[in-house]
């Protein structure tokens, strides 16, 4: 009883303990911000490599495989599928404007079944909006032009279907949709959104020529691809000139960097991966040694009719979606996998289910998430070893308190306090201020983390604000600078478990700060306490 | 000065015919540095059941020690080289074979300490620094049901003592008369059957000191409580039933 009149009366009137408090919400806000930060940063991420991924993708690199029409009808008639897409992914080159040639990821999909299973509706930049972006404060933002409504609305359905009218021709045709950084024809806006390049050329005679760069119409990129044979090796190079019809952000910098959709049909029969009818003459292809060579009046050996072949259309993947967006996604890997497996023993002619790969999104991206994991471990390491100056700072509050207290703790001891009972006044005392300090530490949090980026807002207004003021010149107070960051907002997320592990974790640290002063209060000779000067 | 009384009614017959208290052959030596310094060469004293006795010495002659010996705050000389160890029976207990847990009981229900620079709490109020011996006693829970039992005893001591509108006070906001009047409550609040002060008008000016033995005085005529007393005034000493005169750790004579 009397340890908690202590702890109410210490708290309350001294200095010493507010200050050590002070130092526990600090440093436990300190640990929760950067945690929700990161783990919001990590979560964004995540969620932008799931963007173009799906839940599961069944993979057959390169070569590809055959009769993925059946395999996505089985996965499609499971319960626990939303849908399934078929995609081809292949490495080749692109020629930009100027003959700007890179090396880039292609990847051939079915627009209609693709944004069914990821969202790529969303990721598509050019579509008229109805609101600026929140960091859009000025509403610059060209999509927002009420005017150019229909022209976009047109571009995004484009993006959709992976294809373009030709204006000289009026036939729609297949058509590419860049990564927003592939083109390098868009320039990054202030508050991260993006606007099309304008470049003036200069005529031989003096004159100077506006030229809009806005997506590339009427063929003028070209796509190079390698396609293999059957047993993987490669054929002669193809190249095909194609208009650019929509591009896509998906939030992580590489993809949008070096990554190409195309129309899944067109990049088969690029590929040689569609479904095409060959010539079989299965005697002179397996038998005959003379390679097809018959004696005219050899009636026994005479030539048999050519068979014509049907061979199907290959994919080199197979994306799905699981119906539960909170699903788990390893059982649901395996679910996949087992829907393969049946598949694969229908047809002979498809890769075994023992060798397909199957992996979830997040062994996909599991580089990327692994490298944000480890950041994010190794910034918490770093701030918690900075937290724990508030055991120190509690430990030397603490220590100079008991020195300053030596004669109460004779008096509790004269008047019949145990050792035990000494040193729970401090270790009690220790709790309060860890309790309290945490508390209002996890509020201090909560309060920033909710606010974070209005408050970074506030931040580089007054930076602004006051380099015009000083200087003439406005000064860049940006932190997180939507220009250099994928994410337009500073990324957050406060899970439970984790404010109640930090907190937790700074109850214990005053715990700990408290615990060799409160031994070396409770070991006090309670003669040399009262007699102590 | 209304009557001094705590929560129990209080015996006006010794409850057995023994002394309270019996000390014999009480040694203590402190180590200061390397050297050995012996402060009580073998004490003898015996204190009967409502008796006031002082203990008169000078500075260094041993008293405080061996107030603190009896008051269980310290533990004697263990017996060395053929001398026999020291004995101090309360009632019928050896406090010298006290556990660490039965000195802490002792201390709290036995024994009351008055202090020459009274040892309050400077945060805690005038009534909490008077409750504080109680809330050991009994702990939380114990404290918690008797609560209000207990806050009308510590009300009573203190208006007995003069200081019925000082009840909220903190001691910094009391003179020194009132600080050992607090102190004198406390030390009453478990109704111990003996009353140690230590030098209780050291601190204070002679009519306050006057005014302490007074309180004193009236708390042995009232609840028949024995009390050992230190100083070194033999002015102040005469007030008590006895004096016990301790001489360079030795007991030199005793006066009634």
């Amino acid at each position: 009883m009397y340890q908690a009149l202590l702890t109410r009366r210490y708290l309350t009137s001294k200095v010493m303990p507010l200050l050590a408090s002070l130092a526990v919400v600090l440093c436990t806000a300190m640990v929760l911000i950067t945690w929700s930060v990161m783990g919001g940063f990590l979560l964004n991420l995540t969620q932008a490599g799931r963007s173009l991924i799906g839940d599961v993708r069944i993979a057959w690199p390169n070569v590809g495989f055959p009769h993925y029409e059946d395999l996505i009808q089985r996965l499609e008639e499971h319960p626990e599928v939303e849908a399934a897409s078929p995609i081809i992914e292949t490495f080749g080159m692109i020629t930009l404007l100027e003959n700007r040639t890179e090396g880039i990821l292609i990847r051939g999909i079915d627009g209609e079944s693709f944004a069914r299973v990821t969202n790529y509706a969303d990721t598509l930049w050019w579509k008229p909006l109805d609101e600026p972006m929140q960091k859009d404060k000025a509403g610059d933002d060209v999509r927002l032009e009420p005017g150019d409504r229909d022209l976009l609305r047109r571009v995004y359905d484009d993006g959709l279907s992976l294809t373009e009218i030709d204006p000289d021709t009026g036939v729609r045709e297949s058509a590419l949709v860049l990564g927003i950084e592939v083109g390098g024809w868009n320039v990054r806006t202030d508050w991260g959104g993006y606007y099309p390049r304008v470049q003036f050329i200069t005529g031989s005679d003096g004159s100077s020529e506006m030229q809009n760069l806005f997506m590339p119409a009427g063929g003028e990129l070209t796509v190079l691809v390698v396609p293999l044979d059957s047993r993987g090796r490669p054929m002669e190079a193809v190249t095909s000139r194609l208009p650019v019809a929509n591009e896509f952000e998906s939030g992580l910098y590489d993809v949008d960097r070096q990554t190409v959709l195309m129309d899944l049909k067109a990049l088969q029969r690029m590929l040689r991966m569609h479904p095409a009818k060959r010539v079989v003459r299965s005697d002179r292809d397996e038998a005959d040694p003379l390679g097809g060579f018959f004696e005219e009046d050899d009636t026994a050996n005479a030539a048999p009719e050519p068979e014509i072949v049907e061979d199907p259309g290959r994919v080199t993947a197979v994306l799905v979606k699981q119906a539960d967006p909170d699903g788990d996604v390893e059982a649901f890997r395996e679910r996949c996998r087992a829907i393969y497996a049946e598949f694969a023993a229908d047809h002979p002619d498809v890769p075994g289910a023992g060798s397909i790969g199957v992996e979830t999104w997040e062994d996909a991206n599991r580089m990327m998430i692994g490298a944000v994991k480890k950041e994010t471990g190794l910034v918490l390491i770093i701030f918690t070893f900075i937290s724990f100056t508030a055991v120190f700072l509690v430990f030397a509050i603490f220590w100079a308190m008991i020195s300053e207290k030596t004669k109460d703790i004779g008096v509790l001891r004269a008047l019949g306090a145990s050792r035990m009972g000494v040193a729970w006044v401090w270790l009690r005392y220790g709790l309060a201020i860890g309790v309290v300090g945490s508390l209002f530490g996890g509020l201090l949090a909560w309060a920033i983390v909710t606010n974070i980026n209005e408050i970074h807002e506030g931040i580089a207004l007054s930076g602004d604000w006051l380099g015009r003021t000083l200087t003439g010149t406005a000064w860049n107070w940006y932190i997180w600078d939507p220009k250099v960051y994928v994410f337009k907002e500073i990324p957050h997320s406060i899970e439970p478990w984790k404010a109640a592990f930090v907190l937790v974790g700074g109850l214990l640290s005053c715990l700990l700060g408290a615990l060799l002063p409160a031994a070396r209060a409770a070991r006090m000779h309670p003669v040399q306490a009262l007699r102590f000067e | 000065m209304s009557t001094v009384t705590a929560q129990t009614p209080v015996p006006t017959e010794p409850a057995s015919s023994g002394p309270l208290l019996r000390v014999a052959g009480l040694h203590k030596t402190y180590r200061l540095g390397r050297v050995d310094v012996p402060v009580l060469h073998g004490v003898d004293i015996e204190l009967g059941r409502g008796e006031w006795v002082a203990i008169l010495g000078a500075s260094g002659s041993g008293k405080s020690t061996l107030l603190h010996l009896i008051g269980g705050l310290d533990r004697p000389d263990k017996p060395a080289g053929g001398r026999p160890g020291a004995t101090i029976r309360f009632e019928s207990q050896d406090v010298v074979a006290f556990s660490h847990a039965e000195l802490n009981r002792y201390r709290c229900r036995d024994v009351g300490f008055v202090f020459q620079f009274y040892h309050l709490l400077p945060e805690l109020t005038v009534t909490d620094n008077v409750l504080l011996g109680a809330m050991i006693r009994l702990g939380r829970f114990g404290y918690m049901s008797e609560r209000a039992a207990l806050h009308e005893t510590a009300a009573r001591l203190l208006d007995a003592f003069g200081l019925k509108s000082r009840l909220r006070h903190k001691p910094a906001q009391l003179s020194g008369g009132e600080r050992q009047r607090v102190a004198i409550a406390r030390a009453l609040i478990n109704d111990p059957s003996l009353l140690l002060a230590d030098e209780p008008t050291g601190n204070l000016d002679r009519k306050t000191g006057a005014a302490i033995l007074d309180v004193l005085a009236e708390i042995r005529r009232e609840r028949g409580q024995t009390m050992l007393m230190v100083t070194h005034d033999p002015e102040i000493a005469a007030r008590a039933d006895r004096i016990v005169e301790l001489v360079d750790g030795r007991v030199a004579a005793q006066k009634h």
